[in-house]
């Protein structure tokens, strides 16, 4: 596991892509208007790779996962997961959504075995799985409560862990932090670096939030809006553990802002956008 | 939960209770003739009558047995009959356009319809007695419990059913893990308001003559002028209404985690 972090960091050779998106385009059509969120994006997700999604709000970034997950069928382009086309959602690629989306019947141990079921597990072996789950986002002595008697970082934790416990060859996240103080929000991007190092899944990490972006990923793309594309495709070869007194993570940071202040201009060579002047 | 909730059990008496010492106090000073309203204890006498005495000791001594078993099995019937429609049809039309789309122009214009209207018709369709009572039954009870179920499937937030496909759940899964659940307050509101309208429409089946029934009880006493029995009866239909209320919430709450946790 160590030595293929090691070689993801270092980048010393492209790791396998999981995740392939060729071309992809959605039109959104309202009433008279066409929005047109995303427009012709394509990249590859290498294996364990930890990539941010950062644009600002209305680039398209959830309508981008949407798709990723099989929620939406994008109007152009496609999307291949180990070569495989995707048009469905599946247990294959699971998404921590941006807002509460865990069971309000169910306790923190039930919404956590949740997805088990049905997959022919022993009950024995189920209870074992939903353990070790458990205690791997700290949630043992809160087992038996439901989801509205635990916090809101507590809750993205059973959020991470009923999808991470299927087993998923991609991980989609929709600013699963955002909704948390900045404290605990750090909290919280500590604790999935280190789940991402115990279990080195793919990673797909949405955010506006620059500095969230540096702290979490190998890579990042950076999205502009109207229409929305990626503009940038940015290594950050920051050492890990990252610390954000650095001058280095500052330097990172301003580099993003930059680069995000332009794509919203259009202002840069990168933005090629017939439709914008 | 059951401590807190205890002082709030004793505040619900109070209203019951003042009825009763009012009612006891116009008696007593008689201010209203018996024969409008009888004397409380006298109408203890007679629902202990009702319900313990023996057959040869009055006219309706001793039927109490007899008259529940009928209503009970009356209103079980009709009542599991509109919930075994109501909630799934209600379920899928909150779900599938198509399916509100062909329900919903039919289903408004029978509601509105008063249930009386259906009584005439379902005696020259079905006669005198157990048939034409369960049918008002269901059809008075079909429609809330319909209605509930088709609003709390609507209910159901969209990112609960999107959460559980994206874990591999099918469709029927779906339906009893997530959609059920999920609309469970409002399928217990439903059922409960058909329960109670059940009864409503029990006394109305009942009242055209049939031997044996709470309902037949009540009629056959105002043709016989026997007030106080008329008012056992009324007691016995508010009791079995409330105690078949907390049954069938103690049942849904034995069936079904997400009616034991909902706040
Ligand atoms: N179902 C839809 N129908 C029509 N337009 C849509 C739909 N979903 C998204 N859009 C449009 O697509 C664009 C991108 O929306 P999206 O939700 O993907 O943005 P986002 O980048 O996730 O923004 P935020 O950071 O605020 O969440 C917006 O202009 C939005 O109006
Ligand atoms: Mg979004």
């Amino acid at each position: 596991m160590s030595t293929r972090l090691k070689l993801i960091s270092t980048r010393a050779a492209r790791p396998q892509a999981v995740l392939d998106i060729k071309g992809v385009s959605q039109i959104f059509r309202v009433a008279q208007t066409t929005c047109h969120a995303l427009e012709n994006v394509s990249f590859q997700a290498g294996t364990g790779e930890l990539i941010c999604i950062l644009g600002p709000s209305g680039c398209g970034k959830s309508t981008l996962l949407k798709i990723l997950s099989g929620f939406i069928a994008p109007s152009a382009g496609k999307v291949a997961l180990n070569g495989l086309p995707v048009f469905r959602p599946g247990p294959d690629r699971c998404v921590v959504f941006q807002e509460d989306a865990l069971f309000p019947w169910l306790t923190v141990a039930e919404n956590i075995a949740f997805g088990l079921k049905g997959r022919g597990l022993g009950s024995q072996s189920a209870r074992q799985e939903t353990e070790r789950f458990l205690s791997l986002v700290n949630l043992e002595a809160f087992a038996d409560y439901l989801p509205r008697e635990v916090s809101g970082g507590m809750k993205q934790r059973v959020a991470l862990a009923r999808v991470l416990i299927l087993n998923p060859k991609v991980l989609l996240m929709d600013e699963p932090f955002a909704a948390l103080d900045a404290q605990t929000r750090e909290e919280m991007q500590n604790f999935l670096l280190a789940l991402w190092k115990k279990l080195s899944h793919t990673i797909l990490f949405v955010t506006h939030d620059v500095a969230e972006a540096v702290t979490l990923a190998d890579r990042i793309l950076v999205m502009g809006k109207n229409p929305g594309r990626i503009r940038h495709d940015i290594a950050v070869t920051l050492k890990r553990p990252r610390m954000r007194e650095t001058d280095d993570f500052h330097h990172h940071c301003k580099r993003l802002y930059a680069l995000l202040r332009t794509g919203d201009t259009g202002g840069m060579q990168s933005c090629q956008n017939p439709r914008m002047s | 939960m059951n401590d807190r909730t205890t002082p709030y059990r004793l505040l619900s008496w109070i209203i019951p209770g003042a009825l009763i010492m009012t009612w006891w106090m116009v008696s007593r000073c008689g201010w209203l003739p018996a024969y409008l309203l009888p004397h409380p204890e006298d109408i203890a006498k007679s629902g202990y009558a009702y319900v313990f005495g023996h057959a040869e000791g009055g006219p309706y001594s001793g039927r109490f047995v007899t008259d529940v078993i009928a209503s009970l099995a009356r209103v079980a019937l009709g009542f599991s009959m509109a919930a075994g429609v109501g909630v799934p049809l209600g379920i899928l039309s909150g779900r599938l356009m198509w399916m509100d789309k062909l329900l919903s122009v039919s289903v408004n214009g029978v509601r509105a319809v008063p249930g009386i209207c259906w009584l005439p018709l379902s005696l020259i369709w079905f006669g005198i007695g157990m048939k034409t009572t369960v049918f008002l039954i269901f059809l008075a009870a079909f429609f809330p419990i319909y209605l509930n179920a088709a609003a709390g499937a609507r209910a159901v937030p969209a990112i609960l059913l999107q959460a559980g496909a994206m874990m591999g759940v099918g469709r029927i899964r779906g339906v009893f893990a997530i959609l059920i659940p999920g609309a469970m307050s409002h399928l217990m509101a439903g059922l409960r308001l058909g329960l109670g309208i059940s009864w409503a429409y029990l006394v109305l089946g009942e009242l055209t003559g049939v031997p044996s029934g709470l309902g037949a009880v009540i009629m056959d006493a105002r043709m016989s002028g026997h007030i106080d029995v008329i008012i056992v009866g009324i007691v016995m239909i508010a009791l079995f209404g409330q105690l078949s209320d907390y049954l069938l919430r103690c049942l849904l709450r034995c069936l079904f985690k997400s009616a034991r946790r909902t706040p």
